[in-house]
């Protein structure tokens, strides 16, 4: 039985909470957030006590693990000080607004030998696996272009504050950059092209393009815009010999259109008996359990956000970025 | 304790999908295959890294507890008994039977060994319809009037085109499927069946188009195509889906939707591989389950009987060329 405590009540925290509370070898212990009407909420819904102490939630809690879920710019600060405490972490993508910050974490979980995940959920997606297990039955022949879309509207709050969240760069496509790089290998050049300099009102709006050690080139497009109609999710991989097409909008299984609070609403849905979050926080779950290497480690998380500062680096210089030296 | 598990004949492909979830549930063990095609036991028995047993009376002599009972059709009824005199629980593939006399002699059979038959309908498992019967039973789209369904085909061959053994062509196999789901969605019965029936497709001895107008008890009126229309060349298998129209909204549910497109020089074709859950998996798993606790099963032998009897109407009514009663 893994005792968690949730860090930061937003967005994230929820959907985690949710899939905790369906676990059955965890129990959720505490929810801690600066703002305590925050925290209290998620905490009743889980049924655990809340905190507005981080110290204080380790001392009277207890947990095993701790799951961060708060604004990025604190991921480093709960992750260092929950590992010294010898608790294992989960932390919420991107890992860190740094790479210094990302390194201090990979030496502070090194060094205390907890378990770290970095949450790069996009790999528990199914339809993400199943594109990356054709692509390695080389159903398309050899990798050639990959191109990838992810976003919908602007996600507002501390969003807009592009030194906390890096932007739909750091805070969205870096999903694309950790699933490109754990299908097709590490990237070798970034260039991009984008809006996260030009200051305009809940509007972000990247164009990424990678090239990959292994030749492939890949294009992807980040969009914190203007949402036409949902969060949209395309993946095109072109090989040699195949080609394959994937568009979240084409794939849609169920569609209720019901009156709802705000009149007749008509709501596609792609449910999964699994969701990706369960999943991924299973991952964690047994690889605490049975001990086993973490399934995202903070390497990975940190090259992706690497991935991501050079596509912001080559923006602001307009020259290609090198990743990796 | 993992529930021990034998299979009962590879004759329909459902049953690769159903052992391999055996082989993937903690909770179940495979104790080994019997086939009345020994070379095709054989095979599957090598695949599935489990025993072949020469006959079905020597498997059913095994320390197991239940069987996967997936023969041609017309074997049903023979298989089903049998293990049920042995004591074992049975998982039937659909449809139950070729006919009503021998669901209900399987029916009876289970319940007089005081062992559990559950029909296979896998649809049940899609969270798409779960999700798409929870609103509907909420009341959110009010109340039902009526739904469109589908479930297409490419023609399968062997001998589901061989009426001795399967009971008929693409009506009854494809009718039991959605037949359920209106059954489970709307909890009521069907009272009245229509059906346009023919054999425009393959020009054969078997029936390869169907299109149902199934009336429920509830006054619900739905259409159901049936058809092997999906050609050769078509991206994947077929679909199952429905349009369902209630007083105050809409509900569309296409249970294979969650798919992507591959075009693959190697294969010289289109195909459009699933990523949705894999239904049968979880069927197999609640089968499992209800045995290991002993709770009755999710789907049982009179459903599939229900649904079958909608597809036996379908054949009455095309040879009376007028609606029947079920
Ligand atoms: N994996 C995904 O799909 C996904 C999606 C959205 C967000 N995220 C990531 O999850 C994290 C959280 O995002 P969100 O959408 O839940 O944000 P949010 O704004 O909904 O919630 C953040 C919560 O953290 C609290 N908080 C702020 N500062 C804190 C501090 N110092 N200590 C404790 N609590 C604090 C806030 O009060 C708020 O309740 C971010 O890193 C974000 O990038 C991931």
């Amino acid at each position: 039985m893994q005792r968690v405590a949730i860090v930061g009540a937003g967005g994230m925290a929820g959907v985690h909470g949710a899939a905790y509370a369906k676990m059955p070898n965890v129990k959720p212990v505490a929810v801690v957030d600066v703002i305590p009407e925050a925290a209290a909420k998620l905490a009743g819904t889980l049924g655990v006590p809340s905190f507005t102490n981080f110290d204080e939630m380790l001392k009277s809690a207890s947990p095993d693990v701790v799951d961060i879920c708060t604004p990025t710019p604190f991921h480093k600060e709960y992750a260092i000080r929950a590992m010294e405490a010898r608790k294992h972490v989960v932390l919420e993508k991107p890992m860190a607004r740094t790479l210094a910050d990302c390194r201090a974490m990979i030496d502070a979980a090194n060094r205390t030998g907890v378990k770290f995940m970095v949450a790069h959920v996009v790999r528990f997606f199914p339809e993400f696996a199943a594109i990356k297990e054709q692509v390695e039955s080389g159903a398309v022949g050899k990798p050639a272009v990959v191109r990838t879309t992810r976003g919908g509207g602007h996600p507002g709050r501390w969003f807009a504050d592009y030194d906390q969240s890096g932007g739909v760069i750091l805070d969205t496509i870096i999903h694309d950059f950790d699933w490109l790089r754990t299908t097709f290998g590490e990237v070798d050049t970034v260039f991009a092209k984008g809006l996260i300099d030009r200051c305009l009102p809940n509007l972000d709006y990247a164009l990424v393009t990678l090239r990959m050690k292994n030749n492939v080139i890949a294009h992807v497009e980040g969009n914190w815009a203007h949402s036409t109609s949902g969060f949209s999710v395309k993946v095109e991989v072109a090989g040699d010999e195949g080609l394959i097409d994937f568009d979240n909008k084409k794939s849609v299984p169920l569609v209720i259109s019901a009156p709802g609070a705000g009149g007749k609403e008509t709501v596609p849905q792609s449910p999964l008996m699994e969701d990706p979050y369960y999943r991924e926080l299973k991952a964690f779950i047994d690889c605490v359990e049975s001990d086993t290497p973490s399934p995202v480690s903070g390497e990975e998380g940190m090259r992706a956000v690497e991935i991501a500062l050079a596509a912001i680096e080559s923006i602001r210089t307009g020259k290609p970025v090198k990743v990796g030296g | 304790m993992a529930v021990k598990i034998g299979v009962m004949s590879f004759a329909h492909m459902h049953a690769y999908a159903y052992t391999a979830a055996v082989c993937k549930l903690p909770e179940a063990r495979l104790m080994g295959i019997a086939d009345h095609d020994p070379g095709r036991g054989r095979e599957m028995a090598e695949k599935f890294e489990t025993r072949f047993i020469p006959s079905y009376q020597e498997l059913l002599k095994e320390d197991i507890d239940a069987v996967i009972v997936t023969s041609e059709n017309c074997m049903h009824k023979e298989l089903t008994i049998m293990a049920a005199e042995a004591g074992k629980h049975v998982m039937c593939e659909k449809p139950i039977s070729t006919n009503v006399e021998d669901a209900k002699a399987m029916i009876d059979a289970c319940r007089k060994n005081n062992v559990q038959l559950m029909t296979a309908f896998p649809c049940r498992y899609s969270p798409a319809v779960i999700k798409a019967r929870e609103a509907i039973l909420a009341g959110r789209i009010g109340e039902v009037l009526s739904i469109k369904g589908t479930n297409h085909g490419k023609m399968p061959g062997g001998w589901f085109i061989d009426k001795a053994k399967s009971g008929g062509g693409a009506v009854i196999d494809h009718t039991v499927h959605v037949a359920d789901l209106m059954r489970w969605i709307l909890e009521s019965e069907p009272s009245e069946v229509y059906a346009e029936i023919s054999n425009a497709m393959f020009h054969d001895k078997y029936d390869d188009c169907g299109m149902l107008s199934i009336t429920f008890e509830n006054g619900v009126f739905s259409t159901l195509d049936t058809s092997w229309t999906r050609p050769k060349s078509f991206p994947t298998w077929g679909d199952v889906t429905m349009s369902i129209l209630g007083t105050e909204g809409v509900i569309e549910v296409d249970l294979f939707a969650q798919s992507f497109s591959l075009y693959s020089d190697k294969d010289m074709a289109a195909m459009w591989p699933g990523w949705g859950d894999n239904t049968d998996y979880w069927l197999v798993k609640d089968f499992v389950s209800a045995v290991a606790e002993g709770r009755p099963v999710s789907i049982t032998g009179e459903d599939g009987l229900a649904a079958l009897a909608v597809a036996l109407a379908a054949y009455k009514s095309s040879d009376a060329k007028a609606p029947v009663k079920v």
